[in-house]
């Protein structure tokens, strides 16, 4: 996924080395190709009127929304009292001290590192036996897919169900002889995150394998054919051919990903309630359980302030990350 | 990508796919053998007889409805502008934008919910149908704009030359050529608003108002905790959602793929 696209005519910028080498590359196209833009734009009728609505709607809305959480969470408030308490920085010192949010934070990466891991995995097999002329192809595809379009709030009675102490799971596990690793999966709390990363992974491991397969029908035919008759096997074929040209989807995934990971909620809140014990509390439940209904308002809108700022500067890493490689490439 | 030239090793690549494929069916196997569990198909007629049930659908359709128009609407709009007209400090305007993209909708619950009871707002569609739409816009002009960069500018030049306004550029140049992408957003949307549970959990509290998410936990309230039941409605809110992708698997598979390849 690339951020933002400009698009800069190679000829302007072989003009521009000879005007400020020196200068890094971004600012030389500004710089230059700015004149150049103007001009052909003078003649381009004036687009502000069209990107109002847009802003209005989103940049509106989501700022004000972020410009009154920042204002709630200086406040000491129940979300209902007409005279709040002034308390400054006050949630956020108590934040860092709140055992309950560096668990989230925990539970977060964790969330996110194995997620990501497991879903690249199984999509890419999936991907790679789907391209393999199999037989009945669409059936496994709609069958991984699936999940994607379900709501995650109506599957959720069914996962509560099928991990219960005496749900399906554990019937497979006995019905498998493998009577011994029967426990109560949702119930305590060693197993209750794995749970939430194996549902979470059951949802979205259609979206990766998709990702994937289309970018498989990309790879030049011929290059693979080059290596076939070079001796490279289907794994070498796999590893030094086909993983490689995935990289640019990895990425993005891994963007996906790590933001999903953040916005992690409806799961955790519909399954085991961030609980047991805290054990699956994600930053996303932890804001509604302090807002709603603990009434903590003004310490979920600083928790809120917080889950933006990692966010944000996530974004902005992925950004530059994504350039460096692009001017080293 | 494999090349499985011998018979026996086309049964294996076969065999393991099935394998792998076992545990993303065995949900729906559950949901399904667990919905009628006791009295069988009775639990379905059950649920079916509770009068409100096709309101929570109605609702869903309303409010998806309503969101995908208006998303579709001002992101075609924006996307034409940001790259085919003239706008001063447009990448500032854009990044603005932009930045909304990882924002979690949990974080706009407090100042919402305070502004939707002083606006009268709460429990009303647009309490849900507005931040839904302003969720959904930035990475649609996202998409939208990539695409229509891509379109050549001598097109919209030469309509200029005609002497046709950007309004008539934009109907009949940018709402046409735009279909792939458009039918991109469109899933985008329709997925997120269909099955978004926050929101309405949130913002909609009368059963008259409330979406098909929410069904669930009615039926917890309505059958006290009966399984059978509850998997009953899982079974018949999922079965519209299937429905759909089934029609329009390539759209769904493209929309999502249109999405990140960029």
């Amino acid at each position: 996924m690339r951020l933002a696209s400009r698009r800069e005519p190679s000829g302007v910028a072989v003009t521009e080395t000879h005007v400020a080498p020196h200068r890094p590359p971004s600012q030389r196209a500004g710089a230059v190709g700015g004149g150049v833009r103007t001009r052909r734009q003078a003649r381009r009728p004036l687009g502000l009127p069209w990107i109002l609505p847009a802003l209005t709607l989103s940049v509106g809305l989501l700022y004000y929304a972020i410009g009154y959480t920042a204002y709630i969470s200086t406040l000491n408030w129940d979300g209902i009292g007409p005279n709040p308490q002034h308390v400054g920085g006050g949630n956020y010192t108590r934040i860092f001290h709140d055992p309950v949010f560096w668990d989230a934070v925990r539970h977060t990466v964790y969330f996110f590192v194995v997620t990501f891991l497991i879903q690249t995995l199984l999509g890419l097999t999936f991907a790679v036996l789907l391209h393999s002329r199999v037989k009945l192809a669409v059936v496994y595809k709609v069958i991984v897919f699936v999940p994607v379009v379900l709501a995650p709030a109506i599957m959720a009675p069914v996962f509560r169900h099928m991990f219960a102490p005496d749900g399906e799971f554990n019937g497979l596990l006995h019905a498998l002889g493998l009577g011994t690793l029967a426990q109560p999966w949702i119930g305590q709390t060693s197993t209750a995150l794995p749970v939430i990363m194996a549902i979470t992974i059951w949802e979205w491991t259609g979206v990766t394998f998709v990702l994937y397969y289309a970018a498989m029908t990309q790879v030049d035919q011929s290059v693979l054919e080059a290596a076939r008759i070079d001796g490279a096997g289907n794994l070498r074929t796999l590893f030094n051919v086909i993983w490689p040209e995935m990289r640019g989807t990895t990425v993005a995934l891994a963007i996906l990903s790590a933001i999903g990971a953040l916005k992690t909620f409806d799961v955790p809140y519909l399954v085991t309630i961030g609980g047991p014990n805290y054990a699956t509390e994600f930053l996303g439940t932890y804001i509604y359980r302090m807002t709603i209904p603990l009434d903590h308002v003004g310490y979920g809108a600083a928790l809120s302030i917080i889950l933006l700022v990692v966010a944000l500067v996530m974004a902005i890493l992925f950004q530059v990350a994504g350039r460096e490689r692009k001017a080293r490439d | 990508m494999f090349e499985a030239r011998t018979w026996r090793t086309r049964m294996v690549l076969q065999v393991a796919l099935t394998l792998l494929v076992l545990p993303y069916l065995f949900p729906l196997i559950v949901m399904v053998k667990g919905s009628l569990a006791g009295q069988g198909f009775s639990n379905y007629t059950a649920v079916l007889a509770v009068p409100g049930l096709a309101r929570f659908f109605v609702n869903t359709i309303i409010i998806a409805a309503s969101v995908i128009v208006l998303v579709y609407g001002v992101t075609m709009m924006a996307a034409f502008g940001f790259a085919k007209l003239h706008i001063p400090f447009r990448e500032f305007y854009f990044w603005l934008l932009l930045a909304c993209l990882t924002l979690p909708e949990v974080v706009l619950l407090a100042p919402l919910f305070a502004t939707a009871i002083r606006l009268g707002t709460y429990n009303t569609y647009w309490s849900v149908i507005l931040p839904l739409a302003a969720l959904q816009v930035p990475f649609a002009v996202l998409l939208t704009r990539n695409f229509i960069n891509g379109l050549p500018d001598e097109l919209f030049e030469a309509a200029r030359v005609d002497g046709a306004s950007s309004f008539r550029g934009f109907i009949y140049l940018v709402i046409p050529l735009t279909r792939p992408i458009a039918a991109a957003v469109f899933i985008f949307t329709l997925i997120a608003a269909w099955n978004d549970y926050l929101m309405p959990l949130v913002f909609l509290q009368s059963t008259a108002m409330q979406t098909i998410t929410l069904v669930p936990s009615f039926f917890v309230g309505e059958f006290s905790n009966d399984q059978t039941k509850i998997l009953a409605s899982a079974v018949i809110t999922a079965i519209p959602e299937i429905v759909a992708y089934l029609c329009l698997q390539g759209l769904f598979e493209r929309g999502l793929s249109a999405g990140a390849i960029k």
